[in-house]
């Protein structure tokens, strides 16, 4: 003890100082550059549920497999089938007009909701509880129960003939386009407009009362400040509009199984069928490819076009 | 710092885990071992999965209860109905593959048969000889492929009939039509009443199929189809095969089926409702329809469901007895499977009294020898007895299409039946047709 203390010859506040200095100097690297051991466990689900299956999702384009016995090696059959195969490239136009829809629909109506369901009020509330019920739909339920409401003879088509004509909805392209979309815009507006009533909220009071003094009524405090406030929510919501209007299945295995003809056969339901229906898993895959080159290109050109991936505030000076 | 270190024993076990489930996974894909399905002492029968499942519960359960279920026990595996075939065309190569299991008859295995997965039964049949002769020969010869047995008949046959609503019959002073002709004429009538004379479920493509089966026996008999499953392409450019279109595209332009058959399913029960309200007189659809009517209105399937054979078409070479429809369902065995003689045993179930009686109680046709002397205990013996009477004198029962050919051959052959209901169009049919392979 004695040695020690003859020893050390530093201010014992001094020390204790440099010691809880060295600690915080620890925490903020801790903090800002977490162990790569963090990493692993989303590193080893990414790789085995996704990139290992793309891999052999990639393999098995250049084999036919019906499902039963070993795949063979076809070489590049697969895709040059499916580079001649106008079903395809229907399909992949089919998709992009159906997310161009569903963004066209959805994105103004979910908008002047959620702004809406914004303001304050009792009554306001309930109508946007109720509202919120598609929400809690599965895809499914929600394309069971519209399948049945726009049956011809027994639905609506049948009390509303003004509005529905002979009622077959489900036997002409457009009127099937039409109805995946409108099923599309009550299933997803909801979502959409849960996320701009949020945002809408996050808008700072003040704008809106400086506006006020300043003479603006509420079409251009909307258009001068909402609007604007909203930007990032906006592209935040196309970008899951795209995403759910490519990934769109179920409710077309449903409503329509890609009839009538291939009209309404987008490129995943077309996936499906090859694999499942006519068990050729070699051309799905090489469909399944295809899907994950287009929808990775859009995504990129979404982030890059848009700003996403620099996100600025839409507050800086407030 | 004790958190942080204990990270990478987190990670690592993390890693553990997710490689176990990756080499289950693996296991569970991989190339199949032998002893399939079920334990050791057990095998597992794959079931269509719907309201008739509990039939093949009967089933298992009478086989568990005798001396030989005592000792290896069956244990009953259902895949939902809707996806049936796709479930075993995924399973069937691995080693969770069931070693007894439901399917359609000869087409509906055959690429099973030639990936050699399944075991041929003529050793069982030899055994055991009733396994055969209690079943009426037209429908085991429909399990058959080349010589060898693959299937032993289970649940009931399924012919397709023309239903009729009594009532709207009467009302309109029509009796049920025996030739085209006086279809013709009573969907003109029905039509100008404002009704939609005939209920077609188009939005599921198989109805539209039925009509096209029909037509084609009855212009150009049973022959063509037979040849056509034997690869034989010209038969779908025959005159009669033209002749077949062109009839079926006459009834169709003349408004029979109405306007929205397209939007019309029969598996929401929305073509059926048409004909138990009475907006439609008729409906082409599986004896099935018996019991889809019951369970929309148990009165009218009672006093007012009519049924009647397809009607003949005048210069046609089809037979007017010949049927179309589901023959028979039938349980193949996998030829990995452990249990051949247990198999063997839970198989021979299916000709048992106490079986057969519970088919029947149910509304089936079992195709059964013996199956007249219980038709009177079920809830329809009028008509099972008409149908089963319908099946003893068919000339030909055709198995439906898209169960001659194999499942992969599905798709492309509703595609080609639902086009021809959109557009008439002769040439795309027969080419589409033309582009099958050999059944």
């Amino acid at each position: 003890m004695a040695v020690v203390a003859h020893g050390d010859r530093r201010d014992p506040g001094e020390l204790s100082r440099r010691v809880v200095q060295r600690r915080r100097r620890s925490r903020v690297r801790k903090a800002g550059r977490p162990s790569i051991v963090w990493a692993v466990p989303a590193t080893v689900y990414f790789t085995l549920f996704a990139l290992l299956p793309l891999g052999v999702v990639v393999w098995l384009s250049f084999t036919s497999w019906s499902g039963v016995g070993a795949p063979a090696s076809v070489g590049l059959r697969n895709w040059t089938h499916l580079f001649s195969d106008p079903v395809m490239r229907e399909s992949i136009w089919l998709m992009l007009l159906l997310t161009a829809l569903g963004v066209v629909t959805q994105t103004p109506v979910s908008l002047l909701l959620g702004v809406w369901a914004a303001g304050k009020g009792r009554s306001r509330s309930v109508l946007t509880a109720l509202y919120f019920i598609p929400l809690l739909m599965s895809s499914a339920a929600v394309a069971i129960v519209w399948r049945a409401l726009l049956d011809p003879n027994f639905g609506l088509p049948h009390q509303l003939p003004w509005l529905f004509g002979s009622g077959d909805l489900f036997g002409n392209p457009a009127d099937a386009i039409g109805v995946l979309t409108f099923v599309g815009l009550w299933q997803w507006t909801p979502l959409y407009t849960l996320i701009y009533q949020g945002a809408t909220r996050a808008i700072p009071v003040s704008l809106y009362e400086a506006a006020s003094i300043d003479g603006a009524g509420p079409v251009r405090q909307f258009f001068t400040i909402t609007l604007p406030q909203l930007r990032n929510t906006m592209i935040t919501t196309m970008i899951l509009m795209v995403i759910g209007g490519m990934t769109t299945f179920e409710t077309i295995l449903i409503l329509t199984q890609g009839h009538p003809g291939n009209s309404t056969t987008t490129s995943a339901y077309y996936m499906y069928s090859q694999a499942f229906n006519s068990f050729d898993f070699g051309k799905a895959s090489a469909i399944a490819v295809v899907l994950v080159v287009v929808a990775t290109a859009i995504g990129i050109a979404i982030t890059k076009w848009s700003g996403y991936d620099k996100m600025t505030s839409t507050q800086e000076g407030v | 710092m004790v958190g942080a270190r204990k990270w990478p024993r987190f990670g690592a076990m993390a890693v553990a885990v997710l490689s176990a489930l990756v080499v289950s996974a693996c296991g569970s894909s991989g190339p199949a071992a032998a002893g399939s399905g079920g334990g050791r002492g057990s095998f597992e029968v794959a079931d269509y999965g719907d309201a008739n499942d509990v039939l093949e519960q009967t089933a298992v359960n009478m086989y568990n209860a005798t001396p030989e279920g005592h000792k290896v026990k069956a244990v009953l595996q259902t895949f939902p109905g809707a996806n049936y075939s796709q479930k075993l065309q995924t399973v069937i190569g691995t080693s969770e593959a069931p070693s007894v299991f439901f399917n359609w008859g000869a087409g509906s295995i055959q690429s099973y048969v030639k990936a050699g997965l399944i075991q041929p039964l003529n050793s069982d049949l030899q055994s055991n000889p009733k396994l055969k002769s209690r079943f009426l020969p037209v429908v085991m010869n429909a399990g058959k492929i080349g010589s060898n047995y693959y299937g032993i008949p289970m649940r009931g046959t399924q012919p397709v009939f023309l239903f009729y609503n009594k009532s709207v019959l009467a009302k309109y002073h029509l009796t049920p039509p025996t030739t085209w002709s006086q279809l013709l004429s009573e969907v003109q009538t029905l039509k100008a009443k404002g009704l939609i004379p005939i209920a077609l479920g188009g939005g599921d493509q198989w109805p539209e199929l039925m009509w096209i089966e029909y037509v084609y026996d009855r212009v150009a008999g049973s022959q063509l189809i037979t040849q056509a499953l034997a690869g034989d392409h010209n038969v779908w450019k025959s005159a009669a095969s033209r002749k077949a279109l062109a009839d079926l595209s006459q009834l169709i332009k003349s408004g029979a089926f109405g306007k929205s058959y397209d939007s019309v399913k029969f598996t929401t029960g929305a073509s059926t409702k048409l004909l138990v309200t009475g907006r439609s007189a008729f409906e082409l659809m599986g004896s099935w329809e018996y019991s889809t009517a019951q369970g929309i209105s148990p009165s009218f399937a009672k006093h007012d469901l009519g049924y009647a054979t397809f009607p003949t078409i005048p210069g046609g070479a089809g037979n007017a007895t010949d049927l179309v429809g589901n023959t028979q369902n039938y349980y193949s065995v996998l030829k990995r499977a452990s249990q051949q003689k247990a198999i063997g045993d839970f198989l021979s179930e299916m000709y048992k009294p106490k079986f057969v009686k519970k088919l029947v109680s149910k509304g089936w046709l079992p195709t059964t020898t013996n199956a007249t002397s219980y038709i009177k205990s079920s809830p329809s013996p009028g008509f099972l007895t008409w149908q089963f009477d319908r099946v003893k004198q068919a000339g030909h029962f055709q198995e439906s299409w898209d169960q001659a050919w194999p499942p992969a051959q599905i798709t492309p052959i509703h595609d080609a039946v639902g086009n021809y209901f959109d557009n008439q169009s002769a040439s795309s049919f027969i080419s589409a047709m033309s582009a099958l392979p050999a059944g």
